[in-house]
């Protein structure tokens, strides 16, 4: 099966090479043109840039270089801001969390592409072959509308990474059926069908205290069952929470619907409420960090890599680290699935998500030759060759043509999942009061998980707020 | 040309002349954005917007001072200024006393205990996170010997805090321990004789000798490291983010979320102003005490 | 004489008892700088170990991860955090430097030469170092974007010079206070001109004020985060913000990464301190003590 993946990366990379050669064999008042990117330093942003400088040759011929600018994670939002509110006008392309686009296109700093799609057939092509979840959650503004923003550059979901010398224990499997009478999944097809009840009686059931038995060795420190992410920094329980509230039929305030969406009422529903409390009830499986609020994406994956729980759900570019042996204890012993469902009234696993990853984006201070290299470069990244060596060296593909190619899903332990989870994907608000509504939803989020509110006053309490702010903007008449 | 050259180097403008460089510099890198700012808080104008300003009168001021969760802020920063200058005068205090005297070595052991100052806050507060995480910190494999369980400090408002406060005050409790040190050695070798002459107790000569000569330097210590920990930003947004829920968001975390991440610059303008008028009330107290214990002595 | 001498020794020195309590205060104190050293060593499983460890076999790995990094391919690439540590040497260099001579000027100005309203021009001075930077950040940012120094050496470092302006101007000034003026009056009637009198007769006498204000000003700049962040491009970042690489990609903290850049960052600025540390004690007093 590989073999096809394979293929479809050499014939790419002979087809990049040809594209060279016809390239540089018109030199003819070739201009030199630097396209800067500012983009996160993380693998994602790195191999495009390793990449580019290997493969990417303008077909204008145009000595194009694409020179990444990277700034670490946790000033990147920062840095970003400072540079678009400063006017320096120092980057073409930016790579952009899809909740900050609303922000800089009111601003006038993010280019509206549709005028270029409409006048180009191979970009909008492309488009076409992008996978609509992330052309909608990375690139619409006002959201699911029709004007287009960007690109992705590195789509990702939460999967789940588990234990199989755990999970496929023939004792641990025969004890857990003992007590819950339900199968302890261990295979891909058994997580299919796990809710978030069994993720429950999972979690209750790899709780363990040092001196108890696990999967036959007798544990000298505490043992976990599960985790996912409650942190109070940026959106590290938001992007969970929200996958609780959509799975139980309740809804966060939709901004699609201006001026008629309401906050109260629709954020506090009861069913939101108890999509809140089912994620609440979950975390006392979980390592004692959850009591503090502070267990983020990045605290739940340290602790999966040091051997302490039995399953996670985490953002697939971070749980990749779990089966590299430099970085991971377990590296040998997981393996990837789908994160858990809720059964809704008709009987269907739903599995709503908040998409993660990011769109990139072009900036509106450049001249036409400009933005036409900048869209050169869109597309070829977005080329199937170029897709596939990014999902072949640990990202994952933009383009249904690629994540449907037989094999994809082999490709890396974990693609069949993040395949599988792309249309039950949805995404934050991505109006310029993006950041209000998301740090006092992270303050009362916080607030319930460390027992200072119950959920219905947490809810309550972000309801009103948002209410009051989005009428004070004029989004809620 | 050299006319002008003789003018300027006349001995009457000499004072002038060799000040205005640094006046200069104060003004264009301080001073005139100050002010620049402090007009914006009367405008109502977003740094991410290209729209022009708009007059606001005092609105944003208005709105802060009638905000709760500015109260709430600043109520939370005071437990913590409070709390973390006391520890640090405590700390440095001891720490002075300790290498007041040459002993062999000292140089040395001191360097020790200087380090904690010169790490950047972003390596203080990721490493005391790390240190306080319940399953893998430090303080928590402590705590299991004793008890079996882990312990989780942040999860609790108080002890969030005291997380903070430990962390900050580590870090600055030898700049206090520098202040007074120099205090301590600047103390007359004769005092001290005619203390040993009077036979008077280690607590009578501290009293009335070692004392009076560190007292000021103390208040200088206490003036410096109140407004410095009036800033303090990185270690609580990296330690705690200001959780549990909103337990430990200080006045700083709040004015940098308004001003970059909620981009209402106006209203975070008018904040600092608000804010730059808690520090210059707390720099009058402290020249108040001085002054007078000028005129006492 | 001698008599006196001996009984100060006594009352100002102690002995080992005194080195070995220090010593063992002073390792507790140390030991959480201690322990990111160790954690330098160690691999990313050992630095998250638990029960922690205390011995473990060291590594280089991190140390030599901080300058260069593997690429999909396996190639070699620099971390470009060579130049980064440049940028930080040179920016806080230059900066404290520039802080020094002006404020000096200023402040042998302050002192020999009182203007009218003398005394509120000082404290003006005073009150910048006293301004909470977040209040700065966002006429500076605004102030930057107007005149274009965003992103280059230049208003990097005439920011951190006005940091340390106030800091320089009145420990400088306590000093020239404490200076006799008849001196310099001697060397004027033997016909030495105002430049001869300042380079020749002042300034070797400040050597220690000197030391002491450069390195207080090197710590107050040293590990400045929020204007570096926001004010450099990248080829003028600093450590301090390049640092925050190892707290982010897909690892979340890259513990041992990040100690080996906190180890090797703290070195250039303890040497110095190391070298100077005598003048320290007077450096922090602002004059005040003999006053």
């Amino acid at each position: 099966m590989e073999t096809t993946m394979r293929q479809l990366l050499t014939t790419g990379s002979a087809i990049a090479l040809a594209g060279c050669l016809v390239a540089t064999a018109t030199p003819a008042l070739a201009k030199d043109i630097t396209i800067q990117m500012a983009a996160p330093d993380w693998g994602p942003t790195r191999f495009m840039q390793e990449y580019a400088n290997k493969t990417y040759k303008s077909p204008t011929g145009n000595n194009v270089t694409l020179a990444i600018d990277f700034i670490p994670w946790p000033s990147f939002y920062e840095r970003v801001a400072a540079s678009m509110a400063s006017g320096e006008e120092k980057y073409q392309l930016v790579v952009s969390d899809s909740q900050w686009i609303g922000t800089f296109i009111e601003g006038g700093q993010f280019l509206k592409l549709n005028e270029y799609i409409d006048a180009d057939p191979e970009l909008a092509s492309i488009l076409q072959d992008v996978h609509p979840a992330l052309t909608e959650a990375y690139a619409t503004y006002p959201y699911k509308s029709d004007n287009i923003y960007g690109f992705p550059q590195m789509p990702d979901t939460k999967v789940t990474a588990y234990r199989t010398d755990l999970f496929c224990n023939e004792g641990e499997a025969a004890a857990f059926k003992a007590k819950f009478d339900k199968k302890l999944p261990c295979t891909y097809e058994d997580w299919e069908s796990v809710d978030w009840d069994t993720w429950a009686n999972i979690g209750e059931f790899f709780m363990r205290k040092a001196g108890d038995e696990l999967a036959g060795e007798t544990l000298t420190e505490d043992f976990f069952g599960i985790a996912f992410q409650a942190g109070k920094g940026y959106d590290f329980s938001s992007g969970q929470i929200n996958a609780f509230i959509w799975q139980n039929g309740a809804s966060i305030w939709d901004e699609s619907d201006q001026p008629n969406a309401q906050a109260v009422g629709v954020v506090n529903s009861d069913k939101a409420v108890e999509g809140f409390q089912n994620y609440l009830d979950l975390l006392q499986y979980s390592p004692p960090v959850w009591k503090t609020g502070q267990m983020d994406i990045f605290q739940i994956n340290d602790l999966y890599l040091q051997g302490k729980i039995a399953a996670i759900i985490n953002w697939n570019a971070l749980t990749a680290a779990a089966i590299d042996p430099d970085v991971s204890t377990v590296s040998d012993k997981t393996a990837y699935a789908l994160p858990p469902g809720t059964v809704d009234e008709n009987g269907d696993l739903v599995r709503w998500d908040n998409i993660g990853g990011q769109p990139f984006v072009l900036t509106t201070w450049n001249s036409d030759e400009v933005v036409q290299e900048a869209l050169n470069v869109v597309k070829w990244w977005l080329t199937e060759d170029t897709q596939a060596a990014f999902a072949f060296n640990g990202g994952t593909a933009a383009l249904q043509s690629v994540m449907n190619a037989p094999g994809y899903n082999e490709f890396k332990p974990w693609n069949r999942a993040h395949v599988e989870l792309l249309p039950w994907q949805r995404d934050f608000w991505h109006v310029p009061e993006f950041f209000e509504l998301l740090t006092q939803q992270q303050e009362e989020f916080d607030k319930a998980i460390t027992g200072q509110k119950t959920a219905k006053e947490a809810m309550d309490s972000i309801a009103e707020f948002q209410q009051e702010l989005l009428t004070e903007a004029g989004r809620i008449e | 040309m050299t006319n002008f050259l003789q003018w300027l180097m006349d001995p009457k403008r000499r004072g002038a002349l060799l000040v205005t460089p640094a006046i200069v510099l104060l003004f264009v890198m301080n001073i005139f954005p100050l002010m620049w700012s402090f007009g914006l808080s009367f405008f109502h104008y977003k740094a991410s917007s290209m729209k022009p300003p708009r007059f606001a009168g005092l609105y944003y001021y208005e709105k802060v001072l009638s905000d709760p969760v500015v109260w709430e802020r600043f109520q939370t920063t005071a437990v913590i200024v409070t709390a973390s200058v006391l520890m640090q005068m405590v700390i440095g205090f001891g720490l002075a006393l300790l290498f007041a005297k040459k002993f062999p070595l000292r140089r040395e052991i001191m360097m020790l205990v200087l380090t904690p100052m010169m790490l950047s806050f972003v390596a203080v507060g990721v490493f005391f996170k790390l240190f306080y995480e319940p399953t893998f910190g430090l303080l928590s494999q402590a705590m299991m010997y004793f008890t079996g369980e882990p312990f989780g400090l942040l999860a609790t408002q108080a002890g969030a805090i005291f997380g903070i406060v430990f962390a900050d005050a580590w870090m600055w409790s030898p700049f206090v321990m520098l202040l007074v040190l120099a205090g301590l050695v600047s103390v007359p070798d004769y005092l001290y004789e005619a203390a040993e002459v009077d036979r008077a107790t280690p607590w009578q000569r501290f009293k009335t000798v070692t004392f009076p000569y560190v007292k000021g330097l103390l208040l200088l210590a206490l003036l410096f490291r109140t407004i410095e920990t009036f800033k303090l930003f990185d270690v609580v947004y990296i330690i705690t983010n200001g959780g549990p829920g909103t337990s430990t968001e200080t006045i700083a975390v709040y004015v940098y979320r308004v001003a970059f991440q909620f981009f209402k610059t106006s209203q975070s303008s008018a904040l600092s102003y608000i804010l730059l008028f808690v520090v210059i009330v707390l720099t009058n107290l402290y020249l108040y005490f001085v002054n007078r214990r000028e005129r006492e002595a | 004489m001698f008599a006196t001498k001996k009984k100060n020794r006594a009352l100002r020195e102690a002995g080992w008892g005194r080195t070995l309590v220090a010593g063992f205060i002073g390792l507790i104190y140390f030991s959480p700088v201690l322990w990111i050293v160790m954690t330098a060593f160690k691999t990313r499983q050992d630095a998250l170990a638990t029960p922690p460890k205390l011995f473990f076999e060291p590594t280089l790995d991190n140390f030599v991860r901080v300058f260069y990094r593997v690429t999909t391919d396996g190639d070699q690439l620099s971390t470009g955090m060579g130049l980064y540590f440049f940028n930080s040497i040179f920016i806080a260099g230059a900066g404290v430097l520039l802080a020094v001579v002006i404020g000096t000027l200023a402040a042998y100005g302050f002192s020999r030469y009182p203007l009218r309203g003398n005394d509120t021009y000082l404290f003006v001075i005073l009150t910048t170092r006293m301004l909470p930077p977040i209040v700065v950040i966002v006429p500076i940012f605004l102030m930057f974007r107007v005149t274009g120094l965003s992103g280059g050496y230049i208003g990097i470092i005439l920011l951190y010079a006005m940091f340390n302006l106030a800091f320089s101007v009145w420990m400088m000034k306590s000093f020239f206070d404490e200076l006799s003026a008849d001196v310099e009056d001697a060397a004027r009637l033997d016909g030495a001109n105002d430049l001869a009198v300042f380079f020749k007769i002042c300034l070797p006498q400040l050597k220690a004020g000197l030391a002491a204000t450069v390195v207080f000003a090197l710590i107050l700049t040293w590990n400045e985060f929020l204007f570096a962040l926001l004010l450099t491009g990248s080829d003028t970042r600093t450590v301090p913000v390049a640092m925050a690489r190892a707290m982010g990609g897909q690892l979340g903290v890259d513990w041992g990464l990040l100690a080996a850049i906190i180890t090797l960052f703290l070195v250039p600025v303890f040497a110095v301190t190391y070298m100077l540390q005598n003048h320290l004690l007077r450096g922090v007093t602002f004059g005040t003590v003999k006053k």
